[in-house]
């Protein structure tokens, strides 16, 4: 595997041409389906008819869908419709399990392909930063969770980690409780405080989108609205992907949200279309709580 | 008022009581728990026999030691072992200057192409010198053998004594009051009999002091060597002659000093075991038991081989864990863990036949001088035997360790991944300190097991009883030890029970059992701690 210091330049270089032609060359609106009602938006991740197997079975099948710069976007449906799964494609988490393979379709951020051979996965990890359905900090230090994806790639400077360290806690919403404790283990955490260090050890190492895989579901509600309050917050700043199971929460939290039934996009559109006025009967049927 | 409702009767086939098969007033479940319960305390009875008896049969031997120091003391082997020592470090010089001269030849030989009559011509003042050293001592050697005769003559006899009294105890145990009488006792009168030992005082201090000028005066006048480093190793000589010279005031003064009458104090007979240098059994002089040379060879062992079979182990559990693709591990998992199916008498065979004799053959190859120690000459040694304990090690170590690293949850190496940790970085900095008490503990057992283990050390470790020589270095691994549990397997079969010897044989089991032990707890406590930490 290839060291982060050794990424090719010419994935850099291509990304940096492609969001300086996309910022240019915004897409009509009207003549995708997809495309948001709202002022236009760049398109951040573009996924083409994805085809995904785990061995034999296809877990995704023929999905296209474009996710915006500098939002938010929900993935709904019901347990086994493929969208963890989905989100677990954009940084190439899937590549972990033994079997799995992409046979068709493709994915592009920044219009780079990230499934061309030639990409180094742990540059495009650096940038598309990741937080778990059950919070998993380091058994190290809060300060050592947060700097851990910085030393990886290379900053060990430590006023520059200090200052990195408070920046992503603030961000995290998690200064004011830590603060006088960071050299305390990680686990030493309530389950809500975990998952926002992890969301703070993600935002540290500066991702352009943060893919967020039901982040909420082992935790209660006050802890649930902290870490929602917290995803307003960083919409400023990130791209985010969303899967979760509650669809109150997707309404409350996202600008776009997409529904997939047995591996297929069945809808996506702005959230608000989607709750109110699904297209499709069988979106309508899962808001309403009829399946699912 | 209503009439009370009838007591309710069940409808037919309504049936709720047990139907109970009894055998000797016992139900099938009674018996089933009974046999299961049986062996669980089985198992606990067992055990506390073992402790019980090891305890018991080892206990007896502090006493017995202390009755055989006393008897060291009073029949005068003390006194003569002061001597003893003078005469043995004065051997000692001599053989150092024997190795000095040895290499003269050889640099005379190989430097100089001398024919050995022309080397033997040179280094003749070097001969005289040294035969002069030699002679010194030889008044001095006869009076030590001679003290010896007389020692070892009233040891005997209070060794005779002491088996009377026995004989004579066990007839009165049978009610033979007759024939008890006719078992003769003389006690033994040690001032008597040591008379003729300290008597030659006089005569050992005037030839102590012939001997001392002698030195003095040869010590000064070294003979010439043709090469610095020979210079150099003469000047060493003359330093440590000197220094021996220097013990000659004390070594008259413990003579002076010694008394026969002194009580040996009880801790010494706990001490001479624990600290003791020597374990020396069946001489005709005095018995030493001494677990330290056992001890120290039983370290060295263990940790020869848990240097080896600690990267070989947790290196095989980290590659199966975390790169072996699924048809590798299948492969490589049986494979090591079948290790430990060999029995560890063919590995000792393996280790006599074929190891030993390879590690020799590699020791003498040219390119590997630089490694300390070799080339080594002795087949079966520290290191033949900590090989092969690794070998034993590995499955142990391998298997804990590989199950430490399995326990680390998905979850922290999918949050490493995501960050951008490529796998080298994820194993390192996540995985293997997550799992370090694991591996830890894992090593702990391995090492247990090492330090237990008999029949491959009895073989091959050379069973030389002697503390190694911890002044070479790293290349002390070439020398052959004994081991605690090596020597119990060795001796026991040829002790008399209830002797000091088949006592001493158990307290280095107690040793073994109290160290195993520990290692086991140790091990069981990091385990603990390590299983909180992850939560």
């Amino acid at each position: 595997m290839e060291s982060p210091s050794t990424a090719s330049p010419t994935d850099r270089d291509k990304a940096a041409n492609s969001s300086v032609r996309m910022g240019t060359a915004s897409l009509p609106a009207g003549t995708d389906p997809s495309a948001p009602r709202s002022p236009a938006s760049r398109t951040l991740i573009d996924i083409e008819h994805l085809d995904f197997f785990y061995g034999q079975t296809q877990a995704l099948n023929d999905i296209s869908l474009k996710i915006q710069d500098h939002k938010v976007t929900a993935f709904i449906g019901p347990s086994g419709c493929g969208k963890s799964t989905l989100l677990r494609c954009f940084n190439r988490m899937n590549d972990l399990i033994d079997g799995t393979r992409v046979p068709r379709g493709t994915i592009k951020i920044h219009g780079v392909d990230i499934y061309q051979p030639d990409v180094d996965v742990i540059e495009l990890r650096k940038r598309v930063g990741m937080v778990f359905q059950k919070s998993n900090p380091f058994p190290k230090s809060i300060y050592e969770n947060i700097t851990y994806g910085l030393r990886l790639h290379g900053k060990t400077e430590k006023s520059k980690l200090d200052e990195i360290v408070e920046k992503s806690l603030r961000g995290a919403a998690l200064w004011d409780e830590v603060k006088d404790r960071l050299h305390a283990n990680g686990l030493g955490l309530s389950g809500g405080q975990q998952q926002r260090l992890c969301i703070a050890r993600a935002i540290a190492v500066e991702p352009e989108v943060i893919l967020m895989d039901e982040p909420c579901s082992a935790l209660d509600p006050v802890a649930t609205a902290k870490i929602e309050e917290l995803i307003q917050e960083l919409r400023s700043r990130f791209s985010i992907v969303i899967v979760t199971h509650n669809m109150q929460q997707a309404a409350r939290v996202s600008d776009r949200t997409a529904f997939f039934y047995l591996g297929r996009l069945i809808e996506y559109a702005d959230t608000r279309d989607i709750f109110t006025n699904p297209a499709n009967p069988q979106t309508e049927a899962y808001v309403s709580g009829r399946f699912g | 008022m209503t009439p009370p409702e009838p007591a309710p009767t069940p409808p037919p086939g309504f049936v709720l009581h047990k139907k109970r098969l009894r055998f000797l007033g016992l139900t099938v479940e009674d018996c089933i728990k009974a046999f299961f319960g049986g062996n669980a305390i089985m198992s606990i009875v067992v055990l506390a026999l073992i402790t019980y008896f090891l305890f018991r049969e080892g206990a007896g031997f502090f006493g017995q030691n202390r009755q055989n120091l006393e008897v060291y003391r009073q029949a005068g082997l003390e006194y003569v072992d002061y001597l003893r020592q003078q005469t043995d470090d004065h051997t000692a010089l001599t053989r150092y200057l024997s190795d000095v001269r040895l290499r003269a030849l050889n640099h005379y030989a190989e430097e100089r192409k001398l024919s050995f009559e022309d080397a033997s011509t040179a280094l003749a003042p070097f001969d005289e010198f040294a035969g002069k050293f030699g002679d010194a001592v030889e008044p001095l050697r006869g009076l030590v053998s001679e003290l010896s005769d007389v020692a070892t003559a009233i040891k005997t006899k209070f060794i005779v004594n002491e088996d009377k009294k026995e004989e004579r105890r066990q007839l009165l145990a049978e009610n033979k009051a007759a024939e008890a009488a006719q078992v003769a006792i003389t006690p033994v009168d040690f001032a008597t009999e040591l008379k003729p030992l300290l008597g030659t005082l006089p005569a050992y201090k005037d030839a102590n002091r012939e001997f001392a000028a002698q030195l003095t005066t040869l010590v000064s006048r070294v003979p010439a060597l043709p090469t610095p480093d020979l210079q150099q190793r003469m000047a060493r000589w003359q330093q440590l002659a000197r220094d021996y010279l220097a013990t000659f005031p004390t070594v008259e003064r413990n003579l002076e000093q010694w008394d026969y009458r002194q009580p040996v104090p009880a801790w010494k007979s706990f001490s001479s075991f624990v600290f003791g240098r020597q374990w020396l059994t069946a001489s005709f002089w005095q018995d030493w038991y001494g677990i330290l040379p056992l001890f120290v060879g039983s370290l060295l062992v263990s940790l020869v081989a848990l240097t080896l079979a600690v990267p070989l182990g947790v290196g095989a559990a980290i590659y199966v864990n975390q790169i072996a693709s699924t048809r590798e591990q299948k492969i490589i998992k049986p494979c090591i863990e079948f290790i430990s199916a060999f029995p560890s008498v063919v590995l000792g065979f393996f280790g006599i036949a074929v190891l030993g004799q390879a590690l020799r053959l590699l020791s003498q190859q040219e390119w590997l001088a630089w490694i300390p120690g070799f080339p080594y000459s002795e087949r079966l040694n520290i290191l033949t035997a900590g090989c092969l304990l690794a070998l034993i090690a590995v499955p142990t170590i391998f298997t804990l360790a590989e199950d430490a690293l399995n326990n680390v949850p998905t979850a922290l190496k999918e949050a490493s991944f995501a960050l951008g940790a490529s796998r080298l970085q994820t194993t390192l900095k996540i995985i293997v300190p997550a799992s370090l008490s694991g591996i830890i503990s894992a090593v702990l057992l391995g090492l247990g097991r090492v330090i237990g283990e008999t029949m491959v050390v009895l073989l091959c470790a050379g069973n030389r009883i002697a503390i190694p020589d911890f002044g070479r270095g790293l290349a002390v691994i070439t020398e052959p030890v004994h081991t605690m549990t090596g020597i119990i397997a060795q001796e026991m079969g040829e002790v008399v029970r209830g002797s000091i010897h088949y006592r001493a044989l158990f307290v280095v089991g107690l040793v073994l059992f109290i160290l195993s032990l520990l290692i086991n707890y140790l091990a069981q406590g990091i385990v603990r701690r390590y299983r909180i930490s992850i939560g």
